[in-house]
């Protein structure tokens, strides 16, 4: 039969473990790789537009799913890297901007710019496979998305 | 009809563990009820049936080694809980003050560095409640909801376009 460890003992390791681990158990710093779409959303057919483009349907369905809107078109895609720490700028178009900020932790900052002021600023922690989505609406009872997405490595 | 009381004591006169007056009266019973009377045979059958045919179990070793193998094992039983006991004791008074005071500044050290601010640094932990929105401008306004289904954050505003 085993000697039984003393439950002080028992306790006196599990503050070292706890301590290790706080200290040790970090959220991995990691660059952020992400992916910025500027959607159109609209009740109309698809304009004649060359450079509007199908949104994938996976989060065409996603969008639908919450948002009153049928049809939905890309305007913009930018795939980017947000380094740890780092923030990058990427233009969506003329009138719209959004600045990423990698607060670590899978945490991002995003800033929204139109005519170059700031919009609105989001603290909000980022997954794979989860949409962030920046939007509003526009003329004619459409409206503007900025889906940020971030992708599997 | 004999009672259960008068059925221990058949049981005790056929083991001889009545007194003499009262073997004589459950003597006489045992004569004059058919039932007492009965009984008295059933236990008798009984018992001549258990004595004659109980199995008989030799032990493999002697009286004196088996019964010392029982004792040693007791000894050494009674050898272990003494340890038991004593590595029990109460710990030194600095061991007794060091784990709750490791923990202390443990967790001290956990929420200081997982809340310290991503200024001039990334965070070790950012927190999960660390959803934050702010709209600067006047004229525009805005309001964040969450989506399960979508797995979607969205973060709606509102230009209070005409």
């Amino acid at each position: 039969m085993k000697r039984p460890v003393p439950f002080w003992r028992l306790k006196l390791a599990a503050a070292v473990a706890f301590l290790f681990c706080s200290l040790t158990l970090r959220s991995t710093p990691a660059d952020l790789n992400l992916r910025a779409q500027l959607v159109w959303g609209t009740n109309n057919e698809k304009p004649d537009d060359p450079k509007l483009q199908d949104v994938d349907p996976q989060v065409k369905e996603k969008l639908r799913g919450v948002f009153k809107w049928k049809n939905y078109f890309e305007v913009n895609r930018q795939n980017f890297t947000v380094t740890t720490s780092g923030s990058k700028k990427v233009k969506m178009s003329d009138l719209c901007q959004i600045e990423i900020q990698n607060l670590g932790g899978s945490s991002i900052e995003v800033k929204l710019y139109g005519n170059g002021k700031m919009v609105v600023r989001k603290t909000q922690k980022i997954k794979p496979n989860e949409l962030l989505v920046l939007a509003g609406d526009d003329k004619n009872d459409t409206a503007w998305f900025v889906v940020l997405t971030q992708m599997e490595k | 009809m004999i009672n259960h009381e008068t059925e221990l004591k058949v049981q005790a006169f056929l083991d001889g563990e009545l007194s003499a007056a009262e073997a004589a009266q459950i003597g006489e019973l045992i004569t004059r009820d058919p039932e007492a009377g009965s009984l008295i045979a059933d236990l008798k059958a009984t018992s001549a049936l258990l004595n004659g045919n109980e199995p008989e179990l030799p032990v493999p070793e002697s009286r004196e080694f088996y019964w010392s193998r029982i004792h040693r094992q007791i000894e050494l039983h009674e050898q272990r809980a003494a340890a038991v006991d004593s590595g029990e004791a109460i710990p030194p008074g600095w061991v007794r003050f060091l784990a709750p005071a490791g923990a202390l500044i443990a967790l001290a050290v956990f929420v200081a560095v997982s809340l310290r601010s991503p200024e001039g640094g990334s965070p070790i932990l950012a927190r999960d409640d660390g959803h934050e929105i702010e709209t600067p401008l006047e004229e525009t306004s805005s309001f964040s909801f969450r989506s399960e289904a979508a797995a979607m954050t969205v973060v709606w505003v509102d230009s209070h376009r005409e």
